[in-house]
């Protein structure tokens, strides 16, 4: 449990510090963008939504840590200020763009860490065999950039060979609602950006685990699963078991990569999630999007670290207990 | 008469063994760069009997019990030998032997006599149970493979059984590894070991890493375990004194030699092997009064390079010339049986005095001392 | 640390020749560009021929010009980002090890945040802040990227450190009255070098993405040409979807290739870390020639007659009966 309670508090302290961070840039950045902003915003929304961003940065008046502390109010309030561009509240536009998000990259990290999983879990057993040629392979798609992968993909097997929907979340002609006709769309849309994350970031999960695999696989209680008559598939699974330890507890630091490079996945596709709109707003310099939906980046993969963190304390027995080894 | 003793097997062993290993050589690696890991070794353990095979680190014990079970990881690679294993076969007719050849076997085969027949119980216990898994679900697993017919509670009961009999409460099958001693994991990998009544029982080292009195525990443990179940041992250590009272016979092996196999009284008490002569002049006694040890001079060969005449000559304190030049055969040299791999016990030779006495001396001569110790390099305790 | 343990695999050479020859090129690169990559004196939209390897952009630029005048800014960033974010782990992450107790809760501290916050919003967020003349400088980018990505480097030499730093020759400097400052120096980062060369690696292949990805959205300065800017026009003139492929594919794939030479790197430097990560005694070669099976099976230890060993033993036994 301390364990837990240890991670807990980090990322308490972490969104503190992102928090703090998101106050000060605006800040502390030469020529006062938010002066700058502020003045610019004239004529292209309504006064009071000019008031409601003034606040959402900690107001105009008072010294630093007046602004600070009326900063930290406004966001327990829930307002993150208003679109400049889409002239309504942050928190709206948030709202219906993280499920897209957190369902496109939540289901394309499982799929990758699964099959990077499973992958790497073979390979590291079948060390020689031929299946080693899939690693040179593999470090190239590690490398490329999602999104450079996302525009080809799109462009070879959507937009010439037609195999897969594209650019946007479901067809235009169907209407969104609980119907297998949309759920259907949804998951012809979602192929191919999930294909691409999975893609782009399956090697990393799989050549950690390899590399598990070979250490462990070289442990003695491997050596007894097979001293002990059991089927091959028992034995690679006294290894695994123990190999994927490190790679759970990867999870949770790899999580913010992964949501990184995958935000711009939606650029490529045209999918309504916070990553597409964080670039919007940044070819339009709409400072309170930006700022929130980097709050609301950070907080969502701050909760997914946490799972993680808990998927470690289920499968390792040693982290409950702590009697010394 | 060489020639006719180096072919020469004890008929009463052969009939009654569970293991016969002929001839067997292990190599790491492969070609030019290859280390001869161990050299035509023949060996051969009884039915509910106890082989103790003893040597330095790098002697090739290890690797030839671990070859034998084709268990031994890459690069060895087993380079010639036999090896036959001889069971009760259940499912033919009743008091059937059957016997299987470990180097030609299947991996199918292999994983039916794996555990069934012969089980392992290595050094480290902490190593060889899986962390994250309970220690019941080590007894399970066994018990899943090879009793299928066995339901989940049985199993339970089984595994409850097999750890009574090492004096652990059934409590411990929900633990994890770590929250067990030393003791109490050693003890608990030979239960499992138990567990599908097996014929021969491989022990690694089991009692290295333990301290001494939990070291004596479970030596005396194993004893009566031997006795109600009447499975073999192979009981692999350093340390001579510890196998004298658990073994019946003795193998002593050097660089991937067996240079003395004998009964295990007679090659603590009277040793005829200059290299079992200085392994016991290196350990303390197991009684009587206290003496000086002495350490052997030198180091063992380098095995990666074809060796000339004895592989223990250059280390000898009585090497005739001879011995720098031809390798010696294990032979019988006396009625006991036993075997001895030394030009020393040539019918032209006079032994020296220590190879030769036939009681045993609590403390060697100081001229065995002077003799063994050469440099007097080493001077333990 | 021999030369002789430095593995030679046959993927570490083709990454370190891969990584070699993109060096050259930052190198030359700007010298091989047959025309100014921004003068936009030629017909637009050509498509790849004798004069023009790749093709023109929209505007009538030589894209092979860009794509060897892109290699610099590309390369310098990530080198430059990749040096201070290294730098910067070894400063928290050598001293957190070392010292041990309070500083190492609080350093830990700084690197597990820096290491929960996603690295490009917050890039992103930075960015977009800066005033003109920070994004069309390259080594502020590369300040700014080092600032997000030295974490992970930290955390690996801080647990590499604190091993070390209980072994016996440290104590011994200790003991000698060595200075603190003088022991991490001059004793343990020494044995760093292998996971710090790792941590080296992956810190230009983060930089590498970063840079990219920053330029790739309009970030940086649109002047400067790299390989993100040229992903960047391509992409804002539509070049993927009228099939100009000539414009986007060779910095991406020239990208990839880059990250791939690092990658193919460490696998030397995790086999030099890790020994079990070697191949086992045996070369492929040995094993293919010897006639043994290819990859050792666990549990299944080969068994193979030498034809020499054999006779070896009878002539033994011969020789014994003379």
């Amino acid at each position: 449990m301390r364990m837990l309670l240890r991670r807990l508090s980090l990322y308490a302290v972490t969104a503190w510090v992102a928090i703090t961070v998101n106050f000060m840039l605006p800040h502390l950045m030469p020529g006062n963008p938010v002066q700058t902003m502020i003045g610019k915003l004239t004529g292209r929304v309504t006064p009071q939504q000019v008031h409601a961003i003034e606040l959402s940065f900690g107001g105009l008046k008072g010294n630093l840590v007046e602004q600070y502390f009326g900063y930290l109010h406004q966001l327990l309030l829930g307002n993150l200020g208003v679109s400049i561009t889409l002239a309504s509240p942050v928190s709206t536009i948030l709202r219906s763009a993280v499920p897209w998000t957190v369902g496109l990259i939540g289901i394309s990290t499982i799929l990758s860490f699964v099959l990077g999983t499973f992958c790497g879990t073979m390979l590291g057993w079948m060390r020689g065999s031929r299946l080693d040629s899939v690693i040179p392979i593999s470090t190239f798609f590690q490398a490329v950039p999602y999104f450079f992968l996302g525009t080809v993909l799109l462009l070879v097997f959507g937009l010439n060979l037609h195999w897969f929907p594209v650019l946007g979340a479901y067809s235009p002609s169907v209407t969104p609602g609980l119907s297998w006709t949309y759920i259907f769309s949804l998951i012809r849309y979602g192929e191919l950006p999930v294909i691409t994350i999975v893609l782009s970031s399956v090697a990393g999960w799989m050549l950690g685990m390899r590399n598990m695999m070979i250490t462990m696989i070289a442990e003695d209680f491997v050596l007894m699963a097979v001293a002990k008559g059991l089927p091959r598939r028992k034995v690679i699974m006294h290894a695994a078991r123990n190999a994927v330890l490190p790679s759970v507890a990867n999870l949770s630091l790899a999580i913010g990569l992964v949501v990184s490079g995958a935000l711009l996945v939606e650029l490529v596709f045209n999918y309504p999630g916070v990553g597409n709109l964080l670039l919007q707003a940044v070819l339009n310099e709409d400072y309170p999007l930006i700022q929130g939906i980097f709050l609301i980046i950070t907080m969502t993969v701050l909760v997914a670290n946490l799972l993680a963190d808990v998927l470690y304390f289920i499968l390792d027995p040693r982290t409950r207990t702590q009697a010394a080894v | 008469m060489i020639e006719e003793f180096a072919t020469l097997v004890d008929p009463n062993d052969v009939d009654d063994a569970v293991l016969e290993i002929e001839d067997f050589s292990v190599d790491y690696g492969w070609g030019d760069s290859a280390v001869h890991a161990v050299n035509n070794v023949t060996l051969s353990v009884r039915r509910s009997r106890v082989l103790g095979i003893a040597g330095e680190s790098g002697s090739g014990k290890s690797t030839l019990v671990y070859a034998v079970t084709r268990l031994l990881r890459a690069p060895g690679v087993i380079t010639g030998g036999t090896a036959r294993l001889s069971f009760d076969d259940s499912s033919s007719s009743t008091g059937q032997m059957t016997t299987l050849e470990l180097t030609t076997a299947s991996e199918r085969e292999l994983r039916k006599i794996r555990w069934s027949r012969v089980s392992i119980v290595l050094q480290s216990a902490l190593n060889a149970l899986n962390p994250v898994l309970r220690i019941g679900h080590e007894f399970d697993e066994v018990l899943k493979t090879h009793r299928p017919d066995m339901n989940k509670s049985e199993r339970r009961q089984r595994a409850a059984e097999l750890l009574a009999l090492v004096g652990l409460n059934e409590e411990r099958l929900a633990r994890f590894p770590h929250e067990l001693s030393g003791g109490q994991r050693q003890r608990v990998m030979i239960a499992v070991a138990l567990s599908l009544d097996p014929q021969l029982v491989i022990l690694d080292e089991p009692t290295t890493a333990l301290d001494v009195v939990t070291q004596r525990e479970i030596i005396n443990e194993l004893a009566q375990l031997r006795a109600q179940f009447g499975f073999a041992m192979i009981f692999i250590t350093h340390d001579l004194t510890l196998l004298v009272e658990l073994a019946d016979d003795i193998a002593v092996m050097y660089a991937g030699n067996v240079v003395e196999w004998a009964p295990a009284r007679d090659l603590y008490d009277t040793p005829r092997h200059p290299y079992t002569l200085g392994l016991l002049s290196s350990s303390p006694p197991l009684s009587g009064e206290r003496r000086e040890l002495v350490g052997i001079a030198g180091s063992p060969p380098d095995m990666s390079k074809p060796l000339l005449g004895c592989s223990f000559h250059a280390r000898c304190p009585y090497a005739l010339d001879r011995c720098s030049q031809e390798a010696p055969p294990l032979r019988v040299i006396d009625k006991t049986g036993r075997k001895v791999a030394c030009w020393l016990h040539d019918a032209d030779n006079v032994v020296p005095g220590p190879l030769r006495r036939t009681v045993r001396i609590s403390a060697p001569t100081q001229a065995v001392n002077d003799a063994v110790s050469g440099s007097n390099q080493a001077v333990v305790l | 640390m021999s030369a002789a343990r430095i593995p030679r695999s046959p993927k570490v050479l083709v990454g370190v020749g891969i990584v070699g020859f993109f060096v050259i090129l930052t190198v030359v690169g700007p010298w091989l560009a047959p025309y100014d990559p921004s003068s936009t004196n030629f017909l637009p939209n050509l498509t790849p021929s004798g004069s023009h390897w790749l093709g023109t952009t929209s505007l009538g630029q030589d894209i092979f010009s860009q794509l060897m005048v892109g290699a610099r800014a590309t390369m310098v960033v990530a080198l430059v980002a990749g040096l201070v974010a290294t730098a910067l782990s070894i400063i928290v992450g050598v001293a957190a090890g070392y010292l041990g107790g309070f500083p190492d809760e609080g350093l830990s501290l700084l690197s597990n945040v820096f290491l929960a916050i996603p690295g490009l919003p917050l890039l992103i967020v930075i960015d977009s802040y800066l005033p003109a003349s920070g994004r069309s400088n390259s080594f502020v980018i590369g300040l700014i990227i080092s600032l997000t990505g030295w974490a992970w480097g930290a955390r690996v030499l801080r647990a590499q450190t604190m091993s070390l730093r209980n072994r016996d020759f440290v104590e011994a400097a200790r003991i000698i009255g060595e200075s603190r400052f003088r022991i991490m120096m001059g004793e343990i980062a020494p044995n760093l070098l292998p996971v710090l060369a790792s941590s080296l690696l992956f810190t230009i292949l983060y930089s590498i993405g970063a840079y990219v990805t920053l330029a790739y959205v309009g970030l940086t300065s649109t002047a400067v040409w790299n390989w993100g800017t040229m992903l960047y026009w391509a992409q804002a003139n539509n070049a993927p979807l009228s099939n100009e492929w000539y414009w986007f594919v060779p910095p991406g794939v020239c990208i990839a290739l880059v990250g791939m030479g690092l990658a193919l790197m460490n696998f030397g430097i995790d086999e030099f870390i890790n020994p079990r990560l070697r191949a086992g005694g045996l070369s492929g070669r040995l094993r293919r020639t010897s006639g043994l099976p290819r990859r050792p099976r666990l549990g299944f230890t080969p068994v193979m007659h030498h034809p020499q060993a054999q006779t070896s033993g009878s002539v033994l036994t011969k020789m014994g009966a003379q």
